[in-house]
């Protein structure tokens, strides 16, 4: 009966994925994902945004942190909220992935180039926002983290946790990321 | 323009109805692009690979009279086998629900006791692993015959203990240069594979260091 329940709890987004037999790992995996992932969807992209260039390697991260989410579920002990865990090792994965080389790269023409790289920098509708993230990709990988988090207000104690340095440290930090980001969007935003 | 970095966020999320995540197809069951699952898997990759040419090379040696070559090329390869088994269990244990500075501190210390026993080792396989070849054919069936082929022709060879003396300070040399050069060898292929990992890192750990000290 519990089988029969799950089949029927699998989420919409997987029915064109799913195989015809479902094995119990996959159907599990799919309540975790709807479940323990999907809500935290936007914490994710919002991350997974900053720390790549292309729409291909944003999906290639995003598919990336819910792996590792996955893989290391057992490892939350509730120590943290669960939102926190989750930005805390999206972080940890972006920080340490490996970017996907463009295969290629030298058959592409400047005018390709060009059009890429519009498409690239227009993910959001909102064109300020675009302009805050092409900034906040200009910072250091380190950098780009306590900002992302700053921004979803963090307090100063929360960012250091996840981090791993004193509130100190990351004010001094948030101060000078902000004069930073104040001189790349001069001008740019009204 | 603090307030206007927090408005730009807050309401340009708010009005973006496309925080939508991308669909995802066959999650659990694709191969990991993380650095971390990459190492792994060419950890597995290369011990599987040492273990079944080793004992194909035994194999082959047996049949073909070079088994001593064969037996001492079987023991070098599973003897880092081995060794490295133990450092693959150290990675297993990495966690990643630790505070970013933590994470990539365990990884990179990880990733450098890697090298440093891998280098330490290359110092004596490299040179080994010819040995093992040399000795092996030296004795073979193929390699004596070859030995008194040149006996028997009219030469000027001189002997001690019956191993031909030029034959002998080659091998010495060739030994001695894979010796020094061993870790040297090791580390340019290392960083050819992944020179732009140890860069990453190593520019992540120096941003670290900045932000500890501020």
């Amino acid at each position: 009966m519990k089988l029969f329940e799950r089949i029927f709890f699998v989420p919409p987004c997987n029915i064109f994925t799913i195989k015809p037999l479902i094995n119990k790992k996959q159907l599990v995996s799919n309540d975790f994902y709807t479940l323990k992932i999907l809500p935290y969807a936007g914490i994710i992209i919002k991350i997974c945004r900053a720390y790549t260039d292309s729409q291909e390697d944003f999906e290639d991260y995003y598919q990336e942190v819910c792996l590792q989410i996955w893989r290391s579920r057992v490892q939350f002990r509730g120590d943290s909220k669960w939102s926190t865990w989750i930005y805390r090792l999206s972080l940890n994965i972006c920080l340490t992935s490996i970017k996907k080389k463009r295969k290629n790269k030298q058959h592409i023409n400047s005018s390709e180039k060009m059009i890429a790289a519009t498409i690239d920098n227009h993910a959001f509708s909102d064109e300020s926002l675009n302009l805050l993230y092409d900034a906040i990709k200009k910072l250091s990988e380190i950098d780009r983290a306590v900002i992302l988090l700053y921004l979803e207000e963090k307090s100063q104690k929360e960012i250091a946790e996840i981090i791993g340095t004193s509130p100190n440290n990351i004010g001094v930090r948030i101060n000078r990321i902000k004069e930073r980001l104040k001189k790349l969007l001069d001008g740019k935003i009204n | 323009m603090e307030k206007s970095i927090k408005h730009i966020w807050k309401y340009g999320f708010e009005a973006e109805n496309n925080l939508i995540a991308p669909k995802i197809n066959d999650l659990y069951n694709r191969k990991s692009k993380h650095i971390v699952d990459k190492f792994m898997r060419m950890f597995k990759f290369n011990m599987w690979f040492l273990i079944i040419f080793s004992s194909l090379f035994l194999i082959y040696s047996y049949f073909n009279d070079f088994l001593l070559g064969g037996i001492l090329i079987f023991v070098l390869f599973n003897s880092l086998v081995l060794v490295n088994r133990n450092l693959f269990k150290t990675l297993r244990h990495l966690n990643t629900n630790v505070p970013s500075i933590e994470y990539i501190i365990a990884f990179n210390e990880w990733l450098n006791k890697q090298v440093t026993m891998n280098k330490k080792l290359a110092h004596y396989y490299y040179p080994l692993l010819f040995i093992s070849f040399m000795v092996g054919f030296y004795y073979s069936v193929g390699g004596q015959e070859l030995v008194n082929e040149i006996l028997g022709t009219s030469h000027q060879i001189y002997f001690i203990n019956g191993i031909p003396v030029f034959w002998a300070i080659g091998m010495a040399l060739i030994t001695g240069l894979l010796a020094v050069f061993g870790g040297a060898l090791y580390k340019l292929d290392l960083y050819l594979m992944y020179g732009h990992i140890f860069k990453k890192l190593d520019s992540l750990i120096q941003d670290i260091e900045e932000l500890k000290s501020e």
